[in-house]
């Protein structure tokens, strides 16, 4: 099983496939590769969809952001939380084949490709070779030490040297119940790990150079020396197992001689996995989630539930017919039935002129009558036939949008459509109770995933920017009803927007009226639109005569106009032109006529002639 | 005196000009402006003394053209900066309130004006005391007259005095 590398939207979230459904989302999940931590995947979000279980960093999510595929998984252990230790869930991988395993081994930069491909390399790749190795294994001291309180195995760290170890150093806590070990302990462990391994093998772990050059030509003999019969001693025990088991019949260790290149990193003792980007690495035994802040029951639920459903293997099967495609489609089996034969309607169809059409009209309405009423039998009949339904709602709804003749049938065909369009859908559902800040980080997301969709292009239309009341209303009515976020929610989302580093930005005007705007999209770029603006308007003469001097002054704008011309709402329009005369663009004339808004000529000097005039 | 019409400056058919401006830039350059449209109105009619109350509807305050005026109450906010030392955020002292019993004295121009509180009558400084002074020194010097006594009635109405045109009305009121 390979962690595979995610695509992330916009919202910085992983970008669904086709077809998949997001089930949960938590937050604060930590990720292992075995038993080990994973560098850089400890604080981030864990998405579990209908296909994937992703996992998206926190930090710096695009470069640390992987998913491992459900069909993958063979089966998933839940670990509860036991003292310091933060609950955890275990997935393991499907079994693979002898020769894949034997394939992927080769594929990852290890030491096995390396000891096959050194007999035929020239030396000159020699400094290279070491170079590439002695970058990922630190001195192999297979050291494991006993928890006092649980008296579970832990491997010493793998940068813990006996030698300049002090109480002072920091210690990892042990892996099952999270209680820091004495200092004692671990140094014990880690000296006798060293002494019992110098005896068999001197030059292993004195110095790494020497312990890369062994390690060419067999690339587990420093680790583990072989027996004469292919048997493999423990490390510990000295008990001599059989080479196909992976730890020691006896006492638990890991033996380091399986055949696999993945050695490295089973039988590295760091409690940090090597690696720091682990996207498209195999994943050697299993791979743990640590969910710090909870809601590992509902994830583990869920995930057993997604792996029961498999619903990836509907990936490829053919669409569910819409119910407009008329009675003749066999998509419906139980109603078929009942309605007509489709063999026998399908010639009907050819041909009968008006008459025709009538009955095809009749029979639409009658399948879409089936349709709804099988659908609403029970619960479990809605879900199944989800697809349609929506589909049916959508026909409708733009039936019903061609009849009235909205002023915008833009913004109503968006609204009809969304239900299906905002496919990425975070309710308080999906979320564990109680966690009020994850589902506000992810309304967040998904209000930024609504904004810079382009297929809906919302702030496009608005000209970039759009007042939070209306992304609110518009927002809800595009969830038709269904799990709608609450004005206080909704402002909470959209002030984290800055925090997420999301595309888009809430910007509060001097007036205190919330507005949404794209990230890029600044004060200056909005008077260098004012004053291109301004500069037209000299241009252009006037259509009645005025008194003044239009080709040096131009002509007065009005919000109304503003927000005509740059597709702004009046208030928008207003603020910015308000916020253009604070910053001396332009100036306000006050008349009869209501507010005007003028280029500064006030300021200007260029236009002054009035220091002629003056003393 | 002269009948050549007034050249108003450009800013004054700006429509704007006539708002008073919420940004203290522009509403600094505004009153700047202001300041000097005033002052060379005074000066181009040889005015020393704006009654307000006379003067908001003479074309110095009132643009028909536009239908826009400056009413009382922002002429004498621009009067009050203008009669403000620079240092104190004004127009550099160019304008001197007078307060209503010195000015109805004076003039008669006042006669509508009581009631209406001190501040309607003022000294417009188009030439301060010290500029006057200057004006006074190089006239006296380019003449050559130094050291020599003239009489006021000679400054004012003296054969050089007339050429120099500056201050044939000088009139200390």
């Amino acid at each position: 099983m390979l962690f595979k590398s995610l695509d992330l939207t916009t919202a910085l979230r992983p970008l669904l496939l086709p077809d998949e459904i997001l089930l949960f989302v938590q937050d604060a999940v930590g990720l292992y590769e075995g038993k080990y931590k994973v560098q850089n995947y400890q604080n981030g979000h864990a998405y579990l969809t209908s296909h994937r279980v992703c996992y998206v960093a926190a930090e710096d999510p695009r470069k640390y952001s992987v998913a491992i595929d459900l069909k993958e998984i063979d089966r998933v252990e839940s670990q509860a939380g036991f003292l310091k230790s933060s609950p955890k869930i275990t997935i393991y991988p499907k079994p693979q084949k002898k020769t894949d395993k034997s394939r992927s081994a080769t594929a990852s930069p290890s030491v096995a490709q390396q000891a096959v491909l050194h007999p035929t390399q020239s030396l000159s790749h020699l400094p290279q070779t070491n170079l590439q190795q002695s970058s990922p294994s630190p001195k192999p001291i297979n050291a494991t030490w006993i928890c006092p309180i649980c008296s579970f195995s832990n491997p010493v760290p793998s940068n813990f040297d006996p030698a300049t170890a002090s109480a002072a150093t920091n210690l990892p806590p042990c892996l099952a119940c999270g209680i820091k070990p004495p200092f004692t302990t671990v140094l014990k462990a880690a000296i006798s790990a060293v002494t019992s391994r110098e005896s068999p093998l001197l030059s292993s772990a004195a110095s790494p150079a020497i312990a890369q050059d062994t390690c060419q030509p067999n690339a587990n003999a420093s680790l583990s020396p072989f027996g004469s019969g292919g048997t493999v001693s423990c490390p510990r025990c000295t008990f001599v197992n059989h080479p196909s088991l992976t730890e020691c019949e006896i006492c638990g260790a890991p033996l380091s001689a399986g055949p696999s290149a993945s050695a490295n990193r089973v039988d590295s003792p760091a409690p940090l996995f090597e690696q720091s980007h682990i996207a498209n690495t195999e994943i050697s035994e299993s791979i743990k989630l640590s969910f710090r802040a909870g809601g590992d029951k509902t994830f583990h639920e869920r995930l057993r539930g997604a792996l029961v459903q498999r619903k990836w293997l509907l990936r490829n099967a053919p669409p569910v017919p819409s119910p407009s495609q008329g009675a003749s489609s066999p998509g419906l089996p139980s109603s078929a039935a009942s309605v007509e034969s489709p063999l026998p309607s399908v010639p009907r169809h050819a041909g009968v002129g008006i008459a025709g059409l009538e009955r095809r009209g009749l029979e639409a309405r009658k399948k879409n009558e089936l349709v709804i009423g099988n659908a609403f039998e029970d619960l479990e009949a809605l879900m199944a036939s989800a697809k349609q339904i929506v589909a049916l709602a959508e026909s409708l709804a733009r039936e019903s949008g061609m009849t009235t003749n909205e002023s915008s049938p833009e913004t109503s065909a968006v609204l009809s459509e969304s239900a299906a369009a905002l496919g990425m859908v975070t309710t308080k559902d999906m979320l564990s109770s109680g966690s009020e800040s994850l589902y506000l980080s992810e309304l967040a997301r998904d209000l930024a995933e609504y904004l810079t969709d382009d297929r809906k292009g919302i702030l496009q239309r608005e000209g970039g920017i759009m007042s939070l009341i209306d992304l609110w209303a518009v927002f809800n009515r595009s969830r038709n009803g269904v799990e709608l976020a609450s004005p206080s929610d909704f402002q909470k989302a959209a002030e984290l927007w800055e925090k997420l580093k999301l595309p888009v930005r809430l910007r509060r005007f001097k007036s205190g009226l919330l507005v949404v705007q794209r990230y890029d999209w600044s004060d200056e770029k909005t008077i260098e639109k004012l004053q291109t603006w301004m500069e037209e308007l000299r241009q252009v003469p006037p259509e009645d005569p005025v008194p003044w001097d239009w080709s040096l002054f131009g002509r007065a704008v009005t919000a109304q106009e503003a927000a005509h011309r740059f597709k702004w709402s009046v208030g928008v329009a207003a603020e910015e032109l308000e916020m253009a005369e604070d910053r001396g663009v332009l100036c306000r004339e006050e008349g009869i006529e209501g507010l005007r808004f003028w280029r500064n000529y006030l300021s200007s000097r260029g236009y002054d002639d009035l220091s002629r005039l003056a003393i | 005196m002269t009948t050549t019409p007034f050249a108003f400056p450009p800013t004054y058919n700006f429509p704007p000009f006539f708002t008073p401006q919420p940004n203290t830039t522009t509403r600094h350059s505004q009153l700047e402006k202001w300041s000097s449209l005033i002052q060379s109105w005074c000066r181009h009619h040889r005015q020393y003394r704006l009654s307000l109350i006379d003067a908001v509807e003479t074309p110095l305050f009132h643009n028909t053209a536009l239908r826009k005026r400056l009413d009382l109450r922002e002429a004498r906010a621009v009067v009050d900066w203008m009669s403000k030392s620079e240092e104190e955020g004004g127009g550099g002292r160019r304008a001197e309130w007078i307060s209503d019993a010195g000015g109805a004295s004076s003039s008669g121009a006042l006669g509508n004006g009581a009631g209406m509180g001190p501040k309607t009558v003022a000294w417009i400084w188009w030439r301060r005391p010290e500029e006057w002074a200057d004006v006074l020194v190089d006239w006296v010097e380019g003449t050559g007259q130094k050291g020599s006594v003239l009489t006021v009635y000679e400054l004012i109405h003296g054969e050089g005095a007339m050429s120099q045109g500056e201050i044939s009305l000088f009139d200390c009121g």
